[in-house]
């Protein structure tokens, strides 16, 4: 029993260093002369900008879309729905640049070209970036919030509907409040998913200086240039953003637990 | 009234078949049956949380079988409770009152009398996770009421608790029942429970109604061989009908080697002489009487030997071992009586089975016969 705790507390601290030594590795290069330039530079403020704003965006719309997704999915019965289930795992399964690669391939279909003529432009747009992330991380939040839908006992939506609610308003009063930290774990995942997303944005927007450069991209562009410093400078900047938001969140949704 | 007409229904393979009953207003209809015979089932269905492949469901005369469950004016109570656990206690009393839009409070009307009678004044602010077994009962029994249905089902909501908190509850259900006219619908397993809170009680097993009646026809009179085992007659005894004329009715007990004289009024037609029956009879019927106090003609006595004798709180169980002893009889008596008789291991008694609490059960149909 001893022997077992200690060998899974071993493996925490083994992931843990895994990528703390990944992060510590890169103040080998670290110097505070590109960290200034950088920090002030405009094309970084840009890419931080756009990268938070696009995260944001793209997963308030997954969340808006997989929840009343992740409820059908966990709580009603419907033809097709183990196929819906099971293309929820695409983004897994599917290499990011080949998702990427499928969105551009779209929007060079008849039904592509007219949403681009009649609708708005995708291909090497900020549009194109949101909807990037969004295809990769929808189905993730789908998934997520299902698996916490599905933790709720269905009982409690008979019991409110039995005194008086309806479907919605069991909903929105009992099963919502209810599978709060999963919703909770599901944005902050989605979020950070769609913070480091690489291979769809650069394949379906490109990579446009000071228009369509998120910071993973930017975080490519310097390296492919070989200015290893500015690029640790960037890295450091995206894994602060992440860490420290994430962090925050969960101690937010922590203090709002009632269980 | 709760009127249910020929329900049937289906969960993966388990079948529900024609289920009819009714609960008439300030009266409790109990559903009694062993774990998995299909009362949750049941009770799933009539609140619309399942569909029945047949039947209709009706509330004072109007059909509800397919009305959604917000319009059926039943309030559940499932066995695990399901009170809101992100929810104070008043927030959950209120809730049928805050999603109709209507004032939230706690300080008048019947939701003021009914946390007075349920003694949980001091709860309202309290979490969920906060309270006892009992407490959360009580809650759940204020929010249904609150509601204002009229008609509360229940689902084994007493279950977790323990002896005497069940009882307690028992009595405030009864007086809760007629003090608001409820109208309830019960499942449980326990015998004891259903006795007490039942005005009616239907045996389901298997996914069929065995028997319906009131609790006097349900205990005094099994209609089969699986209720009078269920509800825990354990005199069973092969026998053959050896007279059915001029009113009188009686059999020969192979198992305890005695004629038996059988009360003829509930005589059913189809007992001819000679059939093989199944004679049964309740412990706690059973009379012991000491060797001395034969009776004349010694009819429905056979003399036996206390083989064990088992305490049972307010209650002796006597198993007494007959002819070579190979068969026993178990017979239930009080505490006086037990030191009336001095009973000890070994001791030889007189073991009387009144005619009038023994029954017949046909080995074929397994249905009773009287």
């Amino acid at each position: 029993m001893i022997l077992f705790k200690k060998i899974s507390i071993i493996s925490c601290f083994l992931i843990f260093f895994l990528y703390g030594g990944l992060i510590a590795s890169l103040f080998y290069f670290f110097q505070w002369d590109p960290l200034t330039t950088t920090l002030t530079s405009q094309r970084t403020i840009f890419s931080i900008r756009l990268s938070l704003i696009a995260a944001t965006v793209s997963t308030v719309l997954s969340v808006l879309i997989a929840l009343p997704s992740a409820f059908a999915l966990s709580r009603y019965d419907f033809p097709g729905k183990r196929a819906v289930d099971t293309i929820l795992e695409l983004p897994m399964i599917v290499s990011p640049a080949a998702l990427g690669a499928m969105l551009l391939i779209f929007f060079n279909n008849p039904l592509g070209l007219w949403i681009q003529d009649h609708g708005a432009q995708f291909v090497f747009t900020f549009y194109g970036i949101v909807l990037a992330q969004f295809v990769t991380v929808c189905g993730v939040s789908t998934r997520l919030i299902k698996a916490a839908m599905d933790e709720i006992p269905v009982r409690y939506e008979a019991v409110a509907r039995t005194l008086g609610a309806s479907p919605a308003k069991a909903f929105f009063t009992i099963t919502l409040p209810l599978s709060r930290r999963g919703i909770y774990a599901a944005c902050i995942l989605s979020w950070a998913k769609a913070l480091g997303e690489f291979g769809a944005t650069i394949t379906i927007a490109g990579s446009m200086s000071m228009k369509t450069e998120t910071l993973p991209i930017a975080i490519f562009m310097r390296l492919a240039s070989a200015e290893i410093e500015g690029t640790v400078v960037l890295i450091l900047i995206l894994v602060s953003i992440g860490l420290s938001i994430l962090y925050v969140v969960r101690l937010l949704s922590r203090r709002d637990s009632y269980a | 009234m709760l009127e249910v007409r020929d329900l049937s229904s289906r969960a993966g393979s388990f079948v529900l078949s024609n289920v009819s009953l009714s609960v008439h207003p300030s009266s409790c209809h109990v559903i009694l049956g062993p774990t998995g015979s299909g009362k949750t089932l049941l009770l799933e269905s009539v609140i619309g949380l399942r569909k029945p492949d047949r039947g209709k469901v009706f509330v004072n005369g109007d059909e509800i079988t397919l009305l959604p469950m917000e319009k059926r004016r039943l309030s559940y109570v499932p066995q695990d409770l399901a009170l809101f656990p992100h929810m104070t206690v008043r927030e959950n009393i209120l809730y049928a009152r805050r999603i109709k839009g209507m004032r939230l409070t706690t300080e008048n009307g019947v939701a003021k009398e009914l946390i007075g009678s349920l003694g949980i004044e001091h709860l309202l602010d309290r979490r969920i996770r906060n309270l006892s077994g009992g407490e959360r009962q009580r809650t759940a029994l204020a929010r249904a009421i609150v509601s204002g249905c009229k008609y509360l089902v229940l689902d084994e909501p007493l279950s977790a608790l323990h002896e005497s908190l069940k009882r307690e509850l028992w009595y405030l259900m009864k007086d809760l029942q007629g003090r608001y006219e409820l109208a309830i619908l019960m499942v449980t397993h326990d015998l004891e429970e259903a006795f007490f809170l039942g005005d009616a009680i239907s045996i389901i097993i298997s996914g069929r109604v065995h028997q319906q009646g009131t609790k006097r026809e349900i205990y005094g009179y099994p209609q089969s061989l699986e209720v009078a085992k269920f509800l825990g007659v354990g005199n069973l005894f092969r026998s053959r009908v050896t007279q059915t004329s001029g009113g009188a009715l009686s059999v020969r007990c192979e198992d305890l080697g005695v004629s038996l004289n059988v009360s003829a009024d509930r005589m059913k037609s189809q007992i001819t002489q000679d059939n093989e029956c199944i004679v049964g009879i309740r412990s706690e019927d059973i009379d012991i009487l000491p060797p001395a106090e034969l009776p004349p003609d010694g009819t429905n006595t056979v003399a036996g030997a206390v083989r064990s004798i088992v305490e049972t709180g307010a209650s002796f169980t006597i198993i007494a071992t007959v002819g070579a002893g190979s068969k026993t009889v178990e017979i239930t008596v009080g505490r006086a009586i037990t030191n009336r008789l001095n009973l000890a291991i070994g001791q030889p008694i007189l073991i009387n089975l009144p005619a009038e609490h023994l029954f017949l059960i046909d080995p074929n149909s397994r249905d009773t016969l009287s």
